[in-house]
């Protein structure tokens, strides 16, 4: 872990929330109080109905793939070794898109709409990333 | 006034690092810049309707001829054919390396006056007729509709209204073609074909010279050169004033003489949209 040479996330105030739970390997995300929709990214009022009365929850870990994209061409260094990899906008059960990667599953073989579920990377003491995987 | 744009992108770095440059935490997961973000949409698009390389080679090598007529296009030289396009690297999948637009050193400008002081000036001049803006402004990966309709759509509808045309009276198109995917969901959204239909409508060299609704006719952002906007904006003026030479759209290339020409542009991911009608006075 000591030699991860990929960017690591930004932690704020916003998304704090998320990255400890990700420690955990929970995926939270805001829930609104008032109208019940559940968002992402995080942020301090919902889009929905602009109310500032939030809970966190934990997610599933279980969507289908929205759409995806696989890179030939590594924009950063520390992705040279992963190439092809596999990008993807996943739509959780519980209504957010979440861009993340499709692991143990050959690029090849990754379609629209296939049901994944979450797969934790730990990738240094402090942080581990929501990533996903076929159900199967 | 003039609306000027220039860039050494291709010789610099500026133009790439600008592009790839930290979005969130997207970069976490290896997600960077243009090329990644159109290719989810396109990616979509290819679960939803009919479209994919088989509609996509058309525009390139459609494109590709027109810049074989344009001395200036950094394409002019080089001839491309469907094998060409099929034999390319994948840059981003679905994207081979034709399917995206070039970085070019260079620039355009375009000079804007009134129709009253345009009356005295050396070359005849192309009429603004309408303009219509539409931006959805989604994220690419929040959007829950990322087939569209894009902003092309409202627009589109906007500009065509404010220059009391229809889509009918169109006789070619200049648009903004970051991605070749770009030109096709642009040109879907405007109501030029149904979704999935581009194959068709493209096939059988619809958009080259010679074919019935010209597109990118100086070679495009594709072929010529990537100057924003500018690049199908200077083209529509030069082609309605009739400066262009081998490629100038009427008898020369077997094309109708253009009275209105359709221009568009795009920004972000499909976040923003640009309709601009231009026309013979």
């Amino acid at each position: 872990m000591a030699d991860y040479n990929k960017p690591l996330p930004e932690v704020n105030e916003d998304n704090k929330e998320f990255w400890t739970g990700c420690k955990s390997h929970e995926l939270r995300f805001q829930k609104c109080k008032s109208c019940g929709h559940i968002r992402w990214p995080a942020s301090i009022i919902c889009p929905i109905c602009h109310s500032r009365d939030l809970q966190w929850i934990v997610a599933s870990g279980k969507g289908k793939i929205y759409t995806f994209a696989v890179y030939h061409v590594a924009y950063h260094r520390g992705f040279e070794n992963d190439l092809p990899y596999t990008v993807a906008d996943i739509e959780l059960e519980e209504g957010p898109h979440i861009l993340s990667n499709i692991v143990g599953c050959s690029h090849h073989k990754v379609r629209c709409d296939m049901p994944v579920v979450l797969s934790w990377e730990d990738i240094t003491e402090e942080f581990s990333l929501p990533k996903f995987r076929p159900l199967s | 006034m003039v609306i000027s744009y220039g860039h050494n992108a291709f010789s610099s770095d500026s133009m790439r690092r600008m592009l790839i440059e930290r979005n969130g935490d997207d970069a976490v997961f290896g997600h960077f810049g243009a090329a990644a973000g159109y290719a989810l949409a396109a990616q979509r698009a290819m679960c939803t309707f009919h479209t994919g390389p088989e509609t996509w080679k058309h525009i390139a090598v459609g494109q590709r001829k027109w810049a074989n007529m344009n001395p200036l296009a950094t394409m002019y030289q080089r001839t491309m054919s469907f094998d060409d396009y099929y034999k390319a690297n994948w840059v981003v999948e679905p994207f081979r390396l034709f399917d995206n637009c070039l970085m070019t050193d260079g620039g355009r400008a375009i000079i804007i006056t009134s129709s009253e002081r345009a009356r005295d000036l050396r070359h005849p001049p192309v009429l603004i007729a309408g303009i219509g803006q539409h931006n959805p402004s989604y994220d690419v990966h929040q959007s829950t509709h990322l087939t569209g309709p894009t902003g092309a759509k409202k627009s589109g509808e906007m500009a065509l209204k404010m220059a009391g045309v229809t889509i009918n009276d169109i006789d070619a198109c200049e648009i903004y073609d970051c991605f070749t995917y770009t030109v096709e969901i642009s040109l879907q959204d405007y109501g030029f074909f149904g979704p999935g239909e581009g194959e068709d409508w493209f096939k059988d060299g619809t958009i080259e010279p010679g074919g019935r609704m010209p597109v990118n006719t100086s070679g495009g952002q594709l072929s010529e050169a990537y100057y924003m906007g500018l690049t199908p904006l200077s083209e529509a003026t030069m082609q309605l004033m009739g400066r262009c030479c081998e490629r100038q759209l009427g008898p020369t290339t077997n094309t109708k003489s253009p009275e209105i020409i359709l221009c568009s542009d795009n920004g972000g991911i499909l976040q923003t949209h640009n309709c601009t009608i231009l026309r013979r006075p």
